[in-house]
């Protein structure tokens, strides 16, 4: 990775609170993004991802804490900021009649540096007609045109609140497809909220899991990856005293208790602390394998009833 | 011809150069042979031009990939002749990491022993067939 080109890096949240009412929707939320990084932030509905990057886009104050964007508060400084981010939200917008052409003829009018060919191309590839009113396209189509508006003016990063919702397999694809070229050839910043776990996996660099409002994990994928593993006891010995005591240094996230034995997804997996359990018989032969991101999140964000065992969250050193 | 498993506790990038490596290993991707693009890859795989790129850099240094600067990237004409020195202590951290995995798996020593005996055949008797037979 060559160096940043400025020191100011794109995205940095320090404390981000937001209250609506009683309620908090955001608690004392930190994090940064990296120059050219991708930042996946995960939660499921409900947790603060909209309060999160409506913040993030200056449309939302927050109560306490501050959002920066290339070093610059974005509540103070939004037009100027946006001028280097690439946005498409959740629910695109522009107006219903004007046909895609004609919101690209505007949008190049007021972005300079808004590259129509390539427009036009990644439209192509989409396969969105450039003839039809905005209002009349599909909510796929749509979220294709915003992400084809968000690269055209070659951003400094791009800010993606969940691009691929609604949008069949074949289109969700084609919008990743279009994300890895960007970064292929300009290695842009991005962050984004999801719910396409399997698409994550293969290109974030880091992820955030929000859960009710806090940021539960923060963390290089390759490091979650590497400390996330599901362990399989067929029936143990003696059971559950000797095996709690086993896992207790894996630091287990759940423990499930199933007819056949016992399985546990652990946070603090390493082969030096695996070696001494692997061969004990009488912990039923242990059986050891990695957790596909989707399991490690929903262990995360939606433990089961508690059997003695205990979150183990790590967030950014 | 490469695939990336998300129950494979590697990293995704170690898988790739894992891959490549075991693809002219075994002479599916012969000496010459020309290798996708970073971008070509990326695509193929799903996966973030950055990966590709770090196990390409690691196959570049360790000369199984050359890169022809304006032409592309291919397989080494020959396997590279590294320094016996040099050639033992990757040797020695390859065996670290399959030995570790042999015991979280609960392999006895002569099982984890004979396992590598047999790859090394089934190697050798890939080399013998067709090029790209079994992708």
């Amino acid at each position: 990775m060559s160096a940043p080109r400025t020191p100011a890096p794109p995205l940095t949240a320090a404390g981000l609170t937001v209250r609506y009412g009683r309620r908090i929707a955001l608690d004392d939320v930190s994090f940064g993004v990296e120059e050219g990084s991708v930042y996946a932030l995960l939660g499921l509905n409900g947790a603060g991802k909209s309060s999160l990057v409506r913040c993030l886009l200056g449309l939302r104050r927050p109560e306490s804490g501050t959002a920066k964007l290339f070093g610059r508060d974005v509540w103070s400084h939004r037009a100027e900021v946006l001028q280097e981010v690439g946005v498409v939200p959740e629910e695109p917008d522009a107006p219903p009649t004007l046909s895609v052409r004609e919101i690209a003829r505007f949008s190049a009018r007021i972005h300079s540096k808004f590259d129509r060919a390539g427009f036009d191309q990644r439209l192509r590839r989409f396969g969105v007609p450039a003839d039809v009113p905005f209002g009349r396209l599909s909510k796929g189509q749509k979220g294709q045109v915003a992400l084809a508006l968000a690269l055209a003016p070659a951003p400094r990063m791009l800010i993606l609140d969940d691009p691929t919702l609604g949008l069949d397999a074949k289109a969700r694809r084609s919008v990743f497809e279009e994300l890895i070229g960007e970064l292929a050839e300009r290695g842009t910043t991005v962050f984004l909220t999801t719910h396409e776990l399997a698409a994550v996996e293969g290109i974030a660099d880091r992820v955030g899991i929000l859960r009710d409002g806090r940021l539960l994990i923060d963390e290089d994928l390759e490091s979650l990856r590497g400390r996330f593993r599901r362990l399989r006891f067929t029936r143990p010995n003696d059971g559950e005293a000797t095996l709690d005591r086993a896992l207790a240094d894996l630091a287990p996230v759940t423990i499930e208790r199933r007819a056949w034995g016992v399985e546990a997804i652990v946070s603090a997996f390493s082969e030096e602390r695996w070696a001494p359990l692997a061969g004990r018989a009488d912990l039923g032969s242990p059986e050891v394998e990695a957790v596909r991101l989707e399991d490690l999140f929903l262990a995360l964000v939606e433990p089961p009833a508690p059997t003695g065992a205990s979150v183990e969250p790590r967030g950014a050193a | 011809m490469l695939r990336i498993d998300p129950s494979d506790p590697r990293p995704i990038w170690r898988q790739i150069e894992d891959g490549v490596r075991h693809l002219v290993a075994r002479g599916a991707l012969p000496p010459g042979e020309s290798v996708p693009s970073v971008r070509d890859l990326a695509r193929d795989l799903q996966v973030n031009p950055a990966t590709v790129s770090k196990a390409y850099q690691r196959l570049t240094d360790d000369r199984v990939l050359v890169v022809h600067r304006g032409e592309g990237t291919f397989v080494a004409d020959r396997p590279p002749a590294l320094p016996e020195t040099e050639r033992d202590r990757l040797l020695g951290e390859a065996a670290l990491r399959y030995a570790s995995r042999a015991t979280t798996l609960g392999a006895p020593r002569p099982v984890a022993i004979g396992a590598v005996g047999e790859a090394l055949d089934e190697l050798a008797a890939g080399r013998s067939e067709s090029p790209g037979g079994d992708e």
